[in-house]
C-alpha cells in the first residue's frame, strides 16, 4: 500500500503537469480525491469521499447575529415565571459575560413573550413566529445544544464558518469544493447570497467564504440580485455574445500557437479556464433567472419571493442552484442581534425566514432532492437567558450566550422529527448531548461521505482540517 | 557534501529512486521527513501533552532509553532488538505504528529507510535549518565558459548530473521582459526594448539591469511581498473595519528598499526601531510593523484577550517573516515538531508585549497609543526639541519660585454648579444651580432607578449601577483645565468597579476611557484625566479603602498640569493618601459631558449614594477644601497655609504658572498639528507575560513567568544582548544565525525564479521542504552576510546569472525529467501576480499614474496596484481572484491558480476593459495600418512581437468585429455599491474599495473592434506570463 500523497501547498505551487490536471475544468476536487483514496475500498466511492455519502451537497441558511433560541425553538416556561428576578449565581457558575452586560448591576430573567405550540407527528415544539418551519417539523431535527468558544460577533461568527476564530482559514464550502469539487462544470461548487432584506446590524465580511490557504478557485463565489449575478460575468456594453464567442477563438488560436512555441500545458488550462467563463456567462443567467417559476411555487416561499436579492428569493435560487448540481450553497440572512427590543426584531427577523425557510424543505421535498441534499438552519451563538438592558412590561433585550443555542438540520440522511439534546430549565447550560460547532462541522462532512479527520491539507508544515483537532460526528442525528 | 550524498539529492528530487538493500542513507533528507510527519506528533518534543508511551524519536537520547514498556524503540544497528521495527511492520491494526488514525501509513520504502537507518546505527543529524550556513567552492563545470556567477556552477552541477542540458540563452526581448518583472514588477516599454536592441554594447544587459534597480519602481516591486508578509492593510479588519493609518510605514517600507537600506538594518529598525540609541522619527515609524494586525472596537469585547491575539499575532509574523518558522504553534502546546517549547513562544510573546497598551480600538476612532508624531519636516521637528526645552525651562521656573510668609485669607470660591439633589422632575431641571441658573441635569436609564434617600443635606441620590444622570453643560473639560468635583458620597458595598464620574461618552470597554474619571476601584478611589487608557493618562489611587456605609466628603482636583502631580483627593476635607497609577499623557481627552452615577457598558455607581455635588472650573487648594468642609483656616497646618499663599498669592508663582501653562499649551498645539501614528514603545508598565494554558487569555499560569527570550535550541542566545527586541534584532542578525540569511535568500530566490531553492519558503523546519540546492543556498546566504546584507546587490547577481538568462522553453526531454523546473535548467516561467497583471494593463494603455508613496487610492486613480486602497473585509475582488490574499494575517507565499473568474476579470472588468479601450486609442494614433495597430498593441502588453499565427488570429478576429460593429442593446446596469456598513457607525469618511462603473466599448467599428482585440491580447497567455 502506498501512503497517501496530499496535495500540499507548496506542491500546488509548482507548475507540473499534475498540477495542470488538478487545476483544469475537473478542479481540485480530483486531485484532493487522488490523494484521499488510500483504501482499497475507497476506489469504487465518488471522488473526495472515503464512505458512502448521505449527502451530495448543502444548502447553510446563515441566520447572522445569533438568533435568540428561547422565542424559536427552545421553549423555558422557567422564565416567564420567574421573569424579572435575577439570575441565580449557581445557573451562572461564573461564567463569562461580554462587556456589555457584564458589568450590568442585575441579570433579569426574561421570559419570551411568545407562546410554543407541538408540530406534526413528531409534536417537537416551535414558537409561534415559527409556525411555517413546525409544518416542516417531521423533516427537522433540531439541535437545542449547540455551543461555541467565541462570545463577540467576528470570532464567532469566522470559527462557525471556517473551524477557527483566526482569520485566515478556508470556510465549510471552500473545503466541500475541494474535497468534493463540483458537479457542474458550467457553475462554480460554492455559491453565496447574502440578503438584501435583512436589516444590516453587523457586517458580514469576505472571509466567511474565503478559501483561505486553499487554491483560490475554492472561494464562494457570490451571487447577487440583479443583471451581474456574479462579478464580471457581463460583457462589456457592446460586445455581443458572438463578438465574444469571437474573441475566444482568437483567444484559443493565440495560445494554441503559445503551447506548440512554449511546450507549457498550463496555456491549455488557461484556455479551458477561458472557456469556462464563456459558459459561466450562460448557465449563470439561465440559473438565476426565476421567472419559469410556478406560480404555486412562488406562492410557497412567500410575497418577499418576489423582491430581488430577498431571503425568501435566495432560498428559491438556492433550490435552482443544488438542481444544477451546485456542492455547497450558503445563504446569510443578518439581524438576529437582538440586544434591545428582542421582541419587534426578532418578530421581524421571523418574518423574513420562517415561511421561506420551511418552503425551501418542501420544494426540495417534492422534486425528491431533500434526501440527498442537507440543509441547516442557525446562527453563531444563542442569546442569554436575562435582560441585557432595562426591562419593561412589553420589552426586552438578551445578549450573546455562546453556551447554548439552537439550529436545525434537514434532509441528507438526518433524522427527521427529532429534537436532540437538552439545556436546563434557565435555558443557560446544557444538560445532555452538547454539540460543538466541531461536531457540527464533522457530521456535516460525515454526511457528505467524507471522514472529517481524513479531508486534510498540508499548510505551512502542518496538516490542516475544518476541525482543526477536535470534533465528533453527532451519531444521533443521523437517520 | 559528497557528491554521492548529492547524486541522491537529484534523484529523489526528480522521483527516480532505486536503492540497493544497504545503500546508506542520509538522517536530514530521508529520515528525519519520515520521522516527523508521522512520529513526532506523538513521540516528538512537545512534553506536555502527548507524548505517549514516554518516546521521543526526535532525539538519539530519547530513541535509544529504555522504556516503561522495558523496550528500546531503537537499538542502534540492531533491527533484532529495535521496537520499532516489528511496529511498523505489523499488520495488525493494534500494534502498527504509526496508528491507522493518522491516515498517513508508512510506504515499503519509508519503512525501508526507517530498517536501514537503525541498521545503519541510527545516526541523527541537527536539522540543516537550524546549522549555521557555510560557503561552499563552486563546483568544476563541464564547460567553463557557461557560469557568469559562481551560482551557476552549482546549478549546472546538478543538472548535468540529473543528465539535463542547460538551455540556450533567451531571446534579448524575452530576458528583458523577465528582468523588468523581476526587478520592477513592470514590463519594460516599446522604447525601452527598442534601445535594448539597439545597443550592441558587451554589458547592454548589466546596463540595463543597473537602471531597473535604480528605478524607484524596484521598491514599489519589491514591498508587495514584505506587505503580505507583514499583513499591510489600511482598515483594522474586525467588525467594523474602520481606516488604519498604516500607509506612512508602507512607504518606509518602499523606501528602504529603494535606498538598499542593509536587510539587517531593514529588520532591526522595524522589530525595535524605538530601541535604538536616539531613535529617529522614521526608524519609529518602521516598528508599526508590530502594529498592523487587526483591532477590533466590537462591543463587549475583552481587552486582555485582544491583546493577547494581538501580540501572538506579532510572534507569528516575525516567525514567518524573519524565522521562516511556524511559532504560533507553540502558543497551545510545545511544538509538535521544531524545537520550541510553550516556554520559548512566551518569552518571544515577552518580547512583543512590552508595551503598555490597550488590547482594544477606540469606538471613536482615535490612533490606538502607543504612538509617534509624523513631524513634516526637520524643521517641525527641531521647533518639537525646542518646546520641549521651553517646557522644562518653565517647570524649572515654577520650582524657584518662593513662597508667601505672610498669612493669606481662605474663601472657598463659589462653585459653578450645585446640586443639592432634594428633588426630581419630569423634565430633567430639578433646583440645582450653575452659574446662577437652572443647572441642566438630565437622566440616563428609567427616572424611578435613581433613588432619593435621605443625606447628610436632605436628600441624596441613590444608585442602581445602571441609572445615572448627564450634566449637558460641563463639558470641554480638557488636559489644561482645572476642576474641582466634590460632594458627599457613601458606599454601601465595597464595588470592585464603580464609575462615579466620567467624561467618556459611548464606551465600549476599556478602549474608550478618556477624559476626567472617578472610579471606586476594588474600594479605594481611582481619580484620572484620561486621553486613552492605559498608556496615554495621568491617574491615581487612595492608598487605603473607603469605609462602607458612612457618609463621607469626596473632593478631586486636577490643576490642568497633565501630571499626575495635578491630581489630588481629599477625605473629609484632607489630603488622602495615594499612588501614582499612570503619568503619562500625550494628548487631549475627548471632551463629552460629564456623567454621573453610570456608564454604559460599564459598571455604574451600584449601592453608591451622593449628596451636594459641587463643580468648580478652577483647582481648589488643600486650604479650601478644608475651609469647604467646615475646617477653620486658623487651624490648619503652616505648610497647607503656606501652598494656599503661594498658590493663590503669589504674583511671581502666578506667572511662573501662566508661563507654563503657555508653554505645554504651545508644545501641544505644534504636536497635534503633527499626525499621530501608531509605532512601538517599551514600558515598565507592560502587564508581565506567563505561558498561558492551553494558549487561553484568561489562564495564565502564574508559577511560569516568562521573561523576554528566544527559541534557543534554535541558536543560543548571547547572555551580552538586552532582553527585548532590540537583542531579537541582534540574535537574529548574529552572521551565525542559522535562519535569518537563509530565509531572505530563499526569497529573493523565489521572488527572481518563481520558487524558493526551499519550495516551502516559509517553512525552513522539519515540516518544511528540504533544499535542492543545499550548498547554492548556504553559498549565498553567507555571502549576503559579507556583502553587507546588499539586497540589491544579491538581486544583481541572480538576473545577471546564466541561470536567469537561459531559455525558459524545454525541450521535450527536460518537460520529461524535470517538468517542474526544480533543477533551473532553463529559465523561469511566472504566472504574473494580481498587481502585475492590472499594472501591465495600465502601463500598456499608457495610463498608469506614477507617484511614489502616498495615502493609499481607489483603483480608478490608476495607481499602481500596491496603492489600492486595502480594506480587510472586503478586498479588491480583482486581486483576489488573482491569488492576492486580504491582508488580515500574515501571508508568506500566494498560491498561483488559473480560474474562470480570472478570465472574467480579463475580459470584462471595467478596469481591464478600459485599459483595453485606451491601449486601442493609442495604437489606433501611432499607427494607420491595422495590422501595425495590433503587432504595436500585441508588444505594449507582451512585449514582444506577435508571431506571424497570431498576428493572423487578432488580425482575422479584427475583420470580423469591424464588419459587425458593436450593438449597444444592453443596458448599462447601475455600478453595484460597495458593502459600506462599517462605515454608518463612524462619522468619518471611510474610503471604500472602488467599484468602477461598466465600460462601454467605442462606438466606432474600427475603435471597437481593435478594442477587442487589445482585450483579447490581454487575456492571452504571453499577456499574463514571464516566460
Amino acid at each position: 500500500m502506498h501512503p497517501p500523497t496530499k496535495p500540499s501547498y507548496d506542491s500546488l505551487m509548482q507548475p507540473t503537469r499534475r498540477h495542470f490536471l488538478g487545476t483544469s475544468a475537473l478542479g481540485m476536487g480530483a486531485l484532493a480525491m487522488r490523494s484521499i483514496v488510500g483504501d482499497a475500498q475507497a476506489a469504487a466511492l465518488p471522488k473526495g469521499t472515503h464512505f458512502p455519502a448521505k449527502a451530495k451537497r448543502v444548502i447553510y441558511l446563515f441566520q447572522a447575529g445569533g438568533p435568540s433560541q428561547f422565542e424559536t425553538f427552545d421553549p423555558k416556561p422557567l422564565l416567564r415565571e420567574k421573569n424579572g428576578q435575577p439570575l441565580p449565581d449557581s445557573v451562572r457558575q461564573g461564567q463569562r459575560l461580554t462587556g456589555m452586560s457584564g458589568y450590568q448591576a442585575t441579570l433579569p430573567l426574561a421570559g419570551a413573550f411568545t407562546d410554543f405550540k407541538k408540530y406534526g407527528q413528531s409534536g417537537t415544539e416551535y414558537s409561534d413566529l415559527m409556525s411555517h418551519t413546525g409544518e416542516v417539523a417531521d423533516d427537522l431535527c433540531v439541535i437545542r445544544t449547540m455551543h461555541t468558544e467565541a462570545i463577540n460577533h467576528d470570532p464567532a461568527i469566522t470559527f462557525f464558518c471556517s473551524g477557527n476564530q483566526v482569520a485566515g482559514r478556508p470556510s465549510m464550502g471552500a473545503w466541500a469544493s475541494y474535497g468534493l469539487g463540483s458537479m457542474n462544470e458550467n457553475l462554480p461548487a460554492f455559491i453565496v447570497m447574502v440578503s438584501q432584506d435583512a436589516t444590516k446590524d453587523q457586517p458580514l465580511y469576505s472571509r466567511l467564504w474565503g478559501s483561505g490557504f486553499l487554491p483560490s478557485e475554492h472561494q464562494g463565489v457570490q451571487f447577487k440580485a440583479g443583471k451581474e449575478p456574479v462579478l464580471f460575468l457581463t460583457n462589456p456594453e457592446g460586445v455581443s455574445p458572438h463578438a465574444r464567442r469571437n474573441m475566444l477563438d482568437a483567444l484559443g488560436k493565440l495560445n494554441a500557437d503559445q503551447r506548440a512555441t512554449e511546450l507549457d500545458p498550463e496555456v491549455d488550462a488557461r484556455l479551458a479556464q477561458a472557456e469556462m467563463a464563456y459558459r459561466m456567462q450562460t448557465s449563470v443567467p439561465e440559473v438565476a433567472d426565476l421567472s419559469k417559476e410556478s406560480a404555486a411555487t412562488l406562492a410557497m416561499y412567500g410575497e418577499s419571493v418576489k423582491t430581488p436579492g430577498s431571503f425568501a428569493a435566495n432560498c428559491l435560487q438556492a433550490r435552482r442552484l443544488v438542481e444544477k448540481g451546485v456542492r455547497f450553497v450558503q445563504l446569510f440572512h443578518q439581524g438576529w442581534d437582538q440586544h434591545g427590543g428582542l421582541p419587534n426584531g426578532i418578530k421581524r427577523q421571523c418574518k423574513q425566514t420562517d415561511q421561506a425557510s420551511a418552503a425551501l424543505i418542501k420544494d426540495l421535498k417534492q422534486r425528491g432532492l431533500l434526501e440527498d441534499t442537507l440543509v441547516i438552519w442557525g446562527g453563531e451563538f444563542g442569546r442569554t437567558a436575562y435582560c441585557q438592558g432595562k426591562m419593561t412590561k412589553d420589552n426586552y433585550g438578551r445578549d450573546h450566550h455562546p453556551r447554548c443555542f439552537s439550529l436545525w438540520m434537514a434532509g441528507g440522511g438526518v433524522k427527521g422529527g427529532y429534537v436532540h439534546g437538552a439545556t436546563d430549565e434557565f435555558g443557560y447550560n446544557i444538560v445532555k448531548d452538547p454539540v460543538h460547532v466541531h461536531d457540527l462541522h464533522a457530521t456535516m462532512q460525515h454526511l457528505l461521505g467524507v471522514d472529517h479527520e481524513r479531508q486534510t491539507f498540508k499548510f505551512q508544515g502542518r496538516y490542516y482540517r475544518l476541525t482543526d483537532v477536535a470534533g465528533n460526528v453527532v451519531k444521533a442525528v443521523i437517520a | 557534501m559528497s557528491s554521492h550524498r548529492n547524486i541522491v539529492v537529484l534523484v529523489s528530487l526528480l522521483g527516480i529512486t532505486s536503492y540497493g538493500a544497504d545503500e546508506s542513507v542520509d538522517f536530514n533528507r530521508e529520515v528525519r521527513p519520515i520521522l516527523s510527519d508521522r512520529c513526532y506528533g506523538c513521540h516528538g518534543p512537545d512534553a506536555n501533552k502527548g507524548r505517549k508511551a514516554g518516546l521521543r524519536l526526535d532525539e538519539s537520547e530519547g530513541a535509544t532509553k529504555k522504556l516503561k514498556s522495558g523496550e528500546i524503540a531503537v537499538v542502534p544497528g540492531d533491527i533484532e532488538k529495535s521496537a520499532m521495527i516489528p511496529r511498523i511492520f505489523s499488520t495488525d491494526p493494534e500494534e502498527i505504528m504509526p496508528p491507522p488514525e493518522l491516515h498517513r501509513p508508512l510506504s515499503a520504502k519509508e519503512k525501508d529507510i526507517l530498517k536501514r537507518w537503525v541498521k545503519q546505527g541510527a545516526k541523527y543529524d541537527p536539522h540543516w535549518a537550524f546549522v549555521s550556513p557555510v560557503a561552499h567552492a563552486a563546483p568544476a563545470v563541464a564547460d567553463p565558459s557557461w557560469p557568469k556567477d559562481p551560482l551557476d556552477a552549482f546549478i549546472a552541477d546538478q543538472a548535468v548530473k540529473a543528465g539535463l542540458k542547460l538551455s540556450p540563452p533567451a531571446d534579448r526581448t524575452t530576458l528583458l521582459r523577465r528582468a523588468s518583472f523581476a526587478l520592477t514588477g513592470l514590463p519594460p516599454t516599446n522604447g525601452e526594448v527598442d534601445a535594448f536592441l539597439a545597443d550592441k554594447s558587451a554589458d547592454a544587459y548589466e546596463k540595463h539591469v543597473d537602471a531597473l534597480l535604480a528605478s524607484p519602481r524596484f521598491g514599489e516591486h519589491l514591498a508587495v511581498n514584505w506587505l503580505d508578509l507583514s499583513r499591510y492593510a489600511d482598515t483594522w479588519g474586525y467588525t467594523g473595519d474602520n481606516p488604519m493609518f498604516a500607509w506612512p510605514w508602507r512607504d518606509w517600507v518602499l523606501k528602504a528598499f529603494n535606498d538598499n537600506k542593509p536587510y539587517d538594518q531593514f529588520l532591526t529598525e522595524q522589530l525595535a526601531g524605538d530601541l535604538l540609541p536616539d531613535p529617529t522619527q522614521e526608524q519609529r515609524v518602521a516598528t508599526a510593523y508590530n502594529r498592523l494586525h487587526r483591532m477590533t472596537f466590537e462591543g463587549g469585547s475583552i481587552a486582555e484577550e485582544f491583546r493577547q491575539d494581538g501580540i501572538n499575532d506579532r510572534v507569528m509574523t516575525a516567525g514567518y517573516g524573519f524565522m521562516g518558522l511556524t511559532l504560533e504553534c507553540s502558543r497551545c502546546h510545545d511544538h509538535k515538531y521544531d524545537p520550541i517549547s510553550q516556554k520559548d513562544y512566551y518569552s518571544m510573546a515577552a518580547m512583543f508585549g512590552d508595551q503598555n497598551e490597550n488590547g482594544l480600538l477606540s469606538y471613536h476612532g482615535e490612533v490606538p497609543p502607543p504612538f509617534v508624531r509624523l513631524f513634516k519636516s526637520d524643521a517641525d521637528r527641531n521647533k518639537d526639541a525646542e518646546l520641549r526645552a521651553a517646557v522644562r525651562a518653565a517647570e524649572q521656573g515654577l520650582v524657584t519660585t518662593h513662597t508667601v510668609t505672610e498669612k493669606v485669607a481662605v474663601t472657598v470660591p463659589t462653585p459653578l454648579a450645585h446640586f443639592p439633589l432634594e428633588s426630581f422632575t419630569k423634565t430633567g431641571v430639578d433646583d440645582s444651580v450653575a452659574g446662577r441658573k437652572p443647572a441642566k441635569f438630565e437622566r440616563r436609564g428609567s427616572p424611578e432607578d435613581l433613588q432619593l434617600v435621605p443625606g447628610v443635606k436632605g436628600q441624596a441620590v441613590k444608585f442602581d449601577g445602571d441609572a445615572g444622570f448627564i450634566l449637558p453643560e460641563f463639558k470641554q473639560l480638557g488636559r489644561f483645565d482645572a476642576f474641582t468635583f466634590s460632594a458627599f458620597l457613601r458606599l454601601d458595598e465595597k464595588n470592585a468597579r464603580a464609575t462615579v464620574l466620567h467624561a467618556t461618552g459611548r464606551y465600549t470597554g476599556d478602549g474608550d476611557a478618556s477624559g476626567v474619571e472617578l472610579l471606586v476601584d476594588h474600594g479605594k478611589l481611582r481619580w484620572s484625566m484620561i486621553h486613552l487608557w492605559p498608556n496615554s493618562a495621568v491617574s491615581i489611587e487612595t492608598a487605603t479603602e473607603l469605609p462602607v456605609g458612612t457618609w463621607q466628603r469626596v473632593t478631586v482636583t486636577y490643576d490642568g498640569s497633565s501630571k499626575a502631580a495635578g491630581l489630588h483627593v481629599y477625605l473629609d476635607g484632607r489630603e488622602a493618601k495615594t499612588t501614582v497609577v499612570r503619568d503619562t499623557l500625550h494628548a487631549k481627552p475627548r471632551d463629552n459631558a460629564l456623567e454621573i452615577g453610570s456608564r454604559s457598558r460599564d459598571a455604574g455607581f451600584r449601592n453608591g449614594s451622593l449628596d451636594e455635588i459641587q463643580l468648580w472650573r478652577t483647582s481648589l487648594t488643600a486650604a479650601e477644601v478644608a475651609v469647604l468642609h467646615g475646617a477653620d483656616a486658623l487651624t490648619l497646618p503652616e505648610l497647607v497655609l503656606a501652598e494656599h499663599a503661594r498658590l493663590r498669592a503669589n504674583p511671581t508663582y502666578t506667572q511662573a504658572w501662566s508661563r507654563l501653562q503657555e508653554a505645554l499649551r504651545a508644545l501641544a498645539a505644534h504636536q497635534e498639528s503633527a499626525p499621530a501614528f501608531f509605532a512601538m514603545e517599551h514600558s515598565d508598565l507592560a502587564p508581565k507575560t506567563y505561558v498561558l494554558t492551553r494558549g487561553e487569555y484568561d489562564k495564565p499560569d502564574l508559577s511560569k513567568l516568562c521573561e523576554p527570550g528566544v527559541p534557543v535550541r534554535i541558536f543560543p542566545w548571547n547572555d551580552s544582548l538586552p532582553k527585548n527586541r532590540l537583542g531579537l534584532a541582534r540574535w537574529l542578525t548574529d552572521p551565525k544565525h542559522p535562519l535569518t540569511s537563509r530565509v531572505m535568500i530563499n526569497r529573493l530566490w523565489a521572488q527572481v525564479f518563481g520558487s524558493g531553492l526551499v519550495t516551502s519558503s516559509e517553512n525552513l523546519g522539519m515540516q518544511g521542504d528540504l533544499p535542492s540546492h543545499p550548498e547554492l543556498l548556504d553559498t549565498l546566504a553567507v555571502d549576503f552576510i559579507h556583502s553587507g546584507w546588499n539586497t540589491k546587490a544579491m538581486l544583481r547577481r541572480l538576473v545577471l546569472s546564466a541561470t536567469f538568462r537561459q531559455s525558459s522553453t524545454p525541450s521535450a526531454e527536460a518537460r520529461e525529467k524535470d517538468p517542474a523546473n526544480k533543477l533551473w535548467a532553463r529559465g523561469p516561467v511566472l504566472r504574473l501576480t494580481a498587481e502585475m497583471v492590472r499594472d501591465q494593463a495600465l502601463i500598456a494603455a499608457g495610463t498608469l499614474v506614477e507617484k511614489v508613496g502616498g495615502e493609499s487610492v481607489q483603483e480608478s486613480a490608476n495607481r499602481r496596484s500596491l496603492y489600492t486602497y486595502r480594506k480587510r473585509t472586503a478586498p479588491p475582488d480583482n486581486m483576489l481572484i488573482f491569488d492576492a490574499g486580504s491582508r488580515e494575517v500574515c501571508q508568506p507565499k500566494r498560491l498561483n491558480t488559473n480560474t474562470p473568474l480570472q478570465a472574467l476579470v480579463l475580459l470584462n472588468n471595467p478596469g481591464f476593459v478600459e485599459a483595453a479601450k485606451n491601449l486601442a486609442i493609442k495604437v489606433s494614433k501611432s499607427a494607420t495600418e491595422p495590422t501595425s495597430q495590433i503587432s504595436q498593441a500585441f508588444r505594449h502588453v507582451c512585449t514582444r512581437d506577435p508571431r506571424p499565427s497570431e498576428l493572423a488570429a487578432l488580425n482575422e478576429l479584427y475583420i470580423a468585429q469591424k464588419a459587425s460593429p458593436p450593438q449597444f442593446t444592453q443596458l448599462i446596469s447601475a455600478p453595484t455599491k460597495p458593502d459600506a456598513k462599517a462605515d454608518i457607525k463612524t462619522k468619518k469618511k471611510t474610503p471604500v474599495v472602488s467599484v468602477q462603473a461598466p465600460t462601454k466599448i467605442p462606438s466606432d467599428p474600427s475603435l471597437a473592434a481593435l478594442t477587442l482585440v487589445c482585450s483579447t491580447i490581454m487575456a492571452s497567455d504571453a499577456a499574463v506570463t514571464s516566460r
